[in-house]
């Protein structure tokens, strides 16, 4: 249980840094240069599709989709990302994969309710012509026993809650938030596990003692290596103190580090508006000038 | 020779003296001077010739002496050794001053005796400053060095000057003993402050010692509020340090020679070439240094001194003159000093000066933005400037030359409100902006290396996902590798835009709103509810008509004011006699005022215009001699001497000696004599045996007569006022018609430094300020009224002349959107693109480019979110680029050899790229290139050699700039999407 904590504090720190890593492949670091010069090329390659929509290739007709489409996508998931992250949902952690930006790896902890101390690992996979296509997937490393999850394929049926996916109105975080809820509010309607169904309807005790098993199947892989060979594959070890108190006390003193950073820098901005003003030069402590 | 033989010979002497006790030590300090008091009591001076012979002997002694005194140790508990406490007790080092000052006091002299205490003060093991026997000596001999000594005393004065304010820097208490030691002579003076002042602007050595030593006592002052109020309340510091900036201003070339027609600004290449120019800005840099380490009264006054002293007098005047070159000039120093200046409070005075001030009732930011559209060169710096300007990521700058217009909306379609702060998500906007490539510019057209397609392999990485599909009716996911082309130069764009995105959003976290479309809230700010201020500015159009665009300034909901703001009310005022109406007050002050009883106008002027008044004229003299403050040490010591040259039949003058002393004794006696003295010297029979010289005689002085004149009067009414401390001021009687003459005066300052020496090129000056020398032939010369974006009926006379065209919508009233002139004359010159030359396209581009890379919503979204329904009045940027791409693809279809001109531009701006990439490493200068520009395409700066395509081709160019500049605008709009969102500590 402490292990869940550290985990939790410290997915959401680790994720705001792989937030960043991720964020910087897409354009790689490079020295200040002209911008003639030919960069390496990335190692994790911004993923392509087939073009897009056929109404928006429509639209860009002189071919500048084919050239840019793939930087398109990519910051399309990448603004979905930073919106997961704004969101601060409860008890889930996702990475962009780094392979891929269309695969985020991703846990789960259930705090309370039927599936309590359940830790679940999954993998969203994003269709390559998002945001026009399907809903995205989301597949349980282990196949968590729940009337809503495939027993086979682990898979979650989040298409049931997303039937038309919408650009601008349908986001990930939305599918995580989801992949939350159905712990916690157990639907039996048109199952893909039925057998879960049907004991959750007829024997709730049954039910509940064969989720007990299924969580402790989930936790007792919790240290297995990653299903995916991936760097940014979420992986737990259990507690080693030479790098995890390290590591904690980093994520502790995380949180004054913003500060302290800017401090170090010159403030670069200038502003002598007033709040609530907007006259220039209205603060009070302007000098006078005559 | 005391000091300078001997630092040889003592280094010899210290191994001898090891080891000898120090009663020793003290014997023969007696011994020697007993002797020395003999020869100085036989062979007094001024009755006799004292013989080469005598005055060697002494030296002698003297030199063995303080080589005692520097080599002994301080006593227990930090007592005074022996050898210090006899100096002490027997005044030793009064009495040799007062014997050398008998004698000829040379500038040899002088020289020996500075000499001589810079030696004991860097070289004592114990203080000897805190004794006034040896303080008061030296401020004798400072006093004496001021105002006429040659070059080498005054190279040792500041020398030394610097040495003890090291020490005060160390040792405060010091300070103390400092101050006590001037009230002795009368008022409360900081003499090793007032006699640096004069130095301030000098050139080379001496002046950077005097700087570096002013900078000390600066310091000094923030943490000490009494040597803060001195120089605030009693010194002339401020004056003199503003005014000099006026006085270097007016030596600085007024026509700059450009290297070509490409240049823009003055890279530090340009101004290490102009020594005018360094010397300026090093006097600048020691006001931005002084602004940074004062107590905050200096600073504010200096601040003040040099808006109203320099920046309103000098340079508004100068950005109005009337020759193109002229003010494309004025702008260029602008643009170098405001890139100069690091110290906030310093920028804010400089930028409250640009985006504030009133020149003949026009903001000087109307007319630098209208002057972007002048075709000359003028243009091309005053987009320069601008450039500037932006890239200090500063609030004000930026409400008052876009976000102000942006506020109330009204530029969009009222349910495009909430589109503002709307995320672009799916990069819609990036994904049309580059939409608008010209077909010939197309990534496939153009073949490697132009283009960088880079072929790249990359894997959907889906490669493990469980094949097995619950529904069955979409594909399993399956391992995909694919090659596919990209423009890979688009990743150095991103890269970019991320770097200028995050600076600047970091940059913005001090500014006051977040300029969403929410706060500052739009209702408050809509003409309607700015009826008063709209009429108000409807009356300002009939009466003026240059006035005639409508700022909608937005005020704060707060008491109902004019429409223009206080502070330009009073920043606006000129040197002349409204200054005597009454007193200056604050900006803040004058919009409080109001509710305030009005205030009896002052009798006279207000302080800091007298003061200016006095400097002005001191400047103009040709040194600048602080009256007030250590002009009476120096009459005293002046006037010690010749009493005693009146006194030679007089036997009882041994105790005049020592006349400081007896302080009440002395101060009368002085003050009568100083009468005396005063009345002499009108009659110009003073006779100075001493080598002292009075305070500063016109003589020399060819300046215009009639301000030497009143100058000269000035002063000695000033000296009269001073010794009549407290009676009726006289200096008063004298001031107001001088008043008349300030703003000449302060023009014609003159050329050198504190004015020394060039009275001819004073005069060439001055007669170029009073008449403009403008043949009616030349070219340039060019009523900028006419570049006003604001002016229709002109609009169409230089629309005509110059083939620029300007907005129909400039005929513009308060119901009609309008987005200001800043942005409605960049639009105006972009959409000339294909007309302009590549580095005037450059500059626009960069320009935008930096202007999208601010987060604030109302920009970004105005700028880069191509879905926002506008006001059919309203143009925006992408209506521009898509009417550009039209006038390309026109071109392209009609000219047959376009995609091969196209090609050899893009070629010959490769080979620019490459070899500015090699110079960036050599300039220093950062702040002429903001990061934004850092990593664009191409670069301003020396021009290319096209091997197979003239420049001429602008449309070409343009061309190849606009297909990158859609890139550039793309990767800000894609970066944005996921930056801007992100609160800034993730």
């Amino acid at each position: 249980t402490y292990l869940n904590d550290f985990w939790e504090k410290g997915r959401s720190d680790g994720e705001e840094q792989s937030g960043e890593q991720q964020q910087q492949r897409a354009s790689p670091a490079r020295p200040s240069f002209g911008k003639k010069q030919l960069p390496s090329i990335p190692k994790n390659a911004v993923p392509i599709t087939k073009p897009a929509s056929p109404a928006a290739t429509a639209q860009l007709a002189n071919g500048t989709h084919a050239s840019y489409g793939p930087f398109y996508l990519e910051y399309s998931l990448l603004a979905e990302f930073t919106l997961v992250i704004k969101q601060k949902l409860p008890g889930i952690y996702v990475q962009p994969s780094y392979k891929s930006a269309l695969m985020w790896f991703g846990v789960i902890f259930i705090r309370h309710g039927l599936y309590q101390d359940g830790v679940f690992k999954f993998t969203v996979y994003i269709p390559d012509n998002y945001p026009d296509g399907e809903c995205p997937r989301v597949v349980f490393d282990i196949p968590v026993f729940h009337p809503l999850v495939d027993p086979v394929s682990g898979e979650l049926d989040v298409r049931r809650a997303f039937t038309k996916w919408r650009r601008n109105h349908n986001h990930i975080w939305q599918v995580l938030m989801y992949a939350r809820t159905v712990f916690y509010k157990i639907n039996t309607m048109e199952p893909l596990n039925p057998e879960a169904a049907v004991l959750y309807d007829k024997d709730v005790q049954l039910f509940k003692s064969k989720v007990v098993d299924s969580v402790k199947l989930c936790n007792s892989h919790l240290f297995d290596q990653p299903k995916m060979d991936d760097p940014y594959a979420i992986s737990f070890s259990s507690w080693n103190p030479a790098i995890h108190d390290e590591a904690k006390e980093r994520m502790f003193s995380h949180k004054r580090r913003p500060e302290d950073h800017q401090k170090g820098l010159p403030v670069s901005g200038l502003s002598w508006v007033k709040p609530g003003s907007t006259q220039p030069f209205s603060k009070d402590d302007n000098p006078p000038l005559s | 020779m005391v000091a300078n033989g001997n630092r040889d010979g003592r280094q010899g002497e210290a191994l001898v003296l090891k080891g000898v006790d120090p009663e020793t030590c003290m014997i023969v300090f007696k011994n020697h001077w007993a002797q020395v008091v003999k020869i100085l009591e036989k062979h007094d001076p001024l009755r006799s010739n004292t013989s080469s012979n005598m005055a060697s002997a002494v030296q002698n002694y003297v030199e063995h002496m303080l080589f005692l005194l520097m080599e002994e140790d301080a006593g227990q508990a930090g007592a005074m050794g022996p050898i210090l406490e006899f100096v002490v007790m027997e005044n030793v080092m009064e009495r040799l001053f007062l014997w050398s000052l008998r004698r000829q006091f040379t500038d040899d002299m002088k020289l020996e005796q500075l000499k001589m205490y810079e030696m004991i003060v860097g070289q004592a093991r114990q203080p000897l400053l805190h004794h006034k026997p040896v303080l008061r000596p030296l401020m004798m001999l400072l006093s004496s060095c001021s105002g006429t000594a040659g070059p080498e005393v005054e190279a040792e004065l500041v020398s030394l000057l610097n040495q003890l304010c090291c020490v005060l820097a160390k040792d405060q208490s010091v300070l103390e003993l400092f101050f006590h030691t001037s009230e002795d002579q009368g008022a409360a003076n900081f003499l090793i402050f007032s006699l640096l002042i004069p130095f301030i602007h000098r050139e080379g050595l001496v002046g950077q010692q005097a700087r570096d030593a002013l900078l000390l006592i600066m310091s000094l002052s923030a943490e000490n509020q009494r040597v803060a109020q001195h120089i605030a309340e009693n010194t002339y510091f401020c004056p003199v340090l503003a005014t000099g900036l006026s006085g270097l201003y007016s030596s600085l070339p007024t026509k700059l020679e450009v290297p070509g027609e490409e240049w823009h600004c003055l890279h530090r290449e340009d101004w290490l070439q102009m020594p005018t120019l360094v010397q300026f800005l090093n006097s600048l840099e020691f006001c931005n240094a002084v602004i940074q380490v004062a107590h905050p009264s200096i600073r504010d006054q200096l601040v003040s001194y040099i808006y109203n002293g320099f920046l309103v007098p000098v340079l508004a005047p100068a950005l109005h003159k009337l020759t193109l070159e002229e003010v494309m000039t004025t702008t260029a120093y602008l643009d170098l000093f405001v890139r100069s200046v690091s110290e906030p409070i310093l920028l804010q005075t400089f930028l409250s000066f640009i985006l504030l001030h009133r020149h003949e009732n026009v903001h000087i930011l109307d007319t630098l933005v209208s002057r972007i559209n002048t075709p000359f060169q003028l243009g091309t710096v005053s987009l320069a400037l601008f450039q500037t300007l932006i890239g200090l990521y500063c609030e004000d700058v930026m409400l008052q030359l876009i976000l102000r217009y942006l506020i109330p909306c009204n530029h969009m379609m009222l349910s495009q409100r909430r589109v503002v702060k709307e995320r672009d998500f799916y990069s819609v906007s990036a994904a049309k902006i580059l939409a608008l490539t010209p077909s010939c510019c197309s990534p496939e057209h153009s073949p490697p290396p132009l283009r960088q397609l880079d072929s790249i392999l990359w894997s959907k990485g889906t490669d493990n996902s469980p094949n097995t599909d619950p529904s069955g009716d979409h594909p399993p996911p399956h391992q995909e590798h694919a090659q596919i082309y990209l423009d890979v130069n688009y990743l150095h764009y991103l890269y970019n835009a991320r770097l200028g995105i995050s600076s600047c959003t970091r940059a913005c976290q001090v500014w006051s709103a977040p300029y969403d479309g929410e706060d500052p809230p739009p209702e408050e700010y809509q003409p309607s509810a700015l009826e008063e201020a709209g009429a108000r500015g409807r009356q300002a159009q009939t009466v003026n008509p240059k006035r005639s665009h409508p700022h909608p300034r937005p005020r704060p909901p707060c008491p109902p004011q004019t429409t223009d703001p206080a502070p330009t009310n009073q920043l606006e005022l000129e040197w002349d006699d409204s200054y005597d109406a009454g007193p200056v007050v604050p900006p803040e002050a004058a919009t409080a005022e109001s509710s305030r009883p009005p205030q009896p106008p002052a009798a006279e002027p207000p302080k800091h215009i007298q003061e200016m008044r006095r400097t002005a004229i001191m400047l103009v003299k040709g040194s600048y001699i602080e009256e007030s403050d250590f002009q009476d040490d120096v009459m005293v010591y002046d006037l010690v001497a010749k009493k005693d040259a009146r006194d030679t039949v007089d036997r009882r003058r041994p105790s005049r000696e020592t006349l400081p002393e007896s302080d009440m004794d002395s101060e009368f006696t002085l003050e009568e004599d100083h009468f005396k003295v005063s009345s002499l010297q009108e009659k110009d029979e003073v006779p100075l045996s001493n080598g002292l010289s009075l305070p500063p005689h016109p003589t020399n002085m060819e300046v215009n007569s009639l301000e030497v004149t009143k100058g000269s009067k000035e002063v000695k009414a000033h000296v009269a006022d001073h010794n009549s401390n407290l009676q009726s001021p006289l200096a008063t009687e004298v001031g107001d018609d001088l008043m008349d003459q300030y703003e000449e005066l302060i023009r014609t300052l003159g050329s050198d430094e504190a004015g020394t020496g060039g009275s001819s090129h004073v005069k060439t000056v001055d007669k170029e300020f009073r008449n403009p020398v403008v043949t009616p032939m030349e070219e340039d010369e060019v009523d900028f009224s006419s570049f006003s974006v604001d002016t229709p009926e002109l609009e169409k006379q230089h629309s005509s002349l110059f083939g620029t065209k300007l907005r129909s919508g400039s005929t513009r009233s308060h119901s009609v959107p309008f987005t200001g002139p800043f942005v409605s004359v960049l639009l105006s010159r972009l959409e000339n693109m294909l007309d302009n030359s590549l580095h005037v396209n450059l500059l626009l581009t960069g320009i935008l480019a930096q202007l999208a890379a601010y987060p604030q919503p109302l920009l970004q979204s105005f700028l880069l979110n191509t879905n926002m329904v506008f006001q059919p009045s309203v143009r925006s940027l992408y209506q521009v680029l898509a009417s550009l791409k039209n006038q390309i693809e026109q071109q392209a279809s009609t000219k047959k050899d376009f995609p091969e001109l196209i090609t050899s531009a893009q070629h010959c701006l490769l080979a620019r790229e490459s070899s500015l990439k090699g110079q960036d490493t050599n300039s220093g200068d950062s702040r002429e290139c903001s990061p934004l520009e850092a990593g664009r395409m191409m670069k301003s700066s020396p021009p290319p050699q096209p091997k197979t395509i003239s420049l001429a081709r602008t449309e070409v160019f343009a061309t190849v700039l606009f297909t990158e500049f859609l890139k550039e605008l793309a990767a800000i709009a894609q970066e944005h999407s996921i930056l801007s969102h992100v609160p800034m500590e993730e």
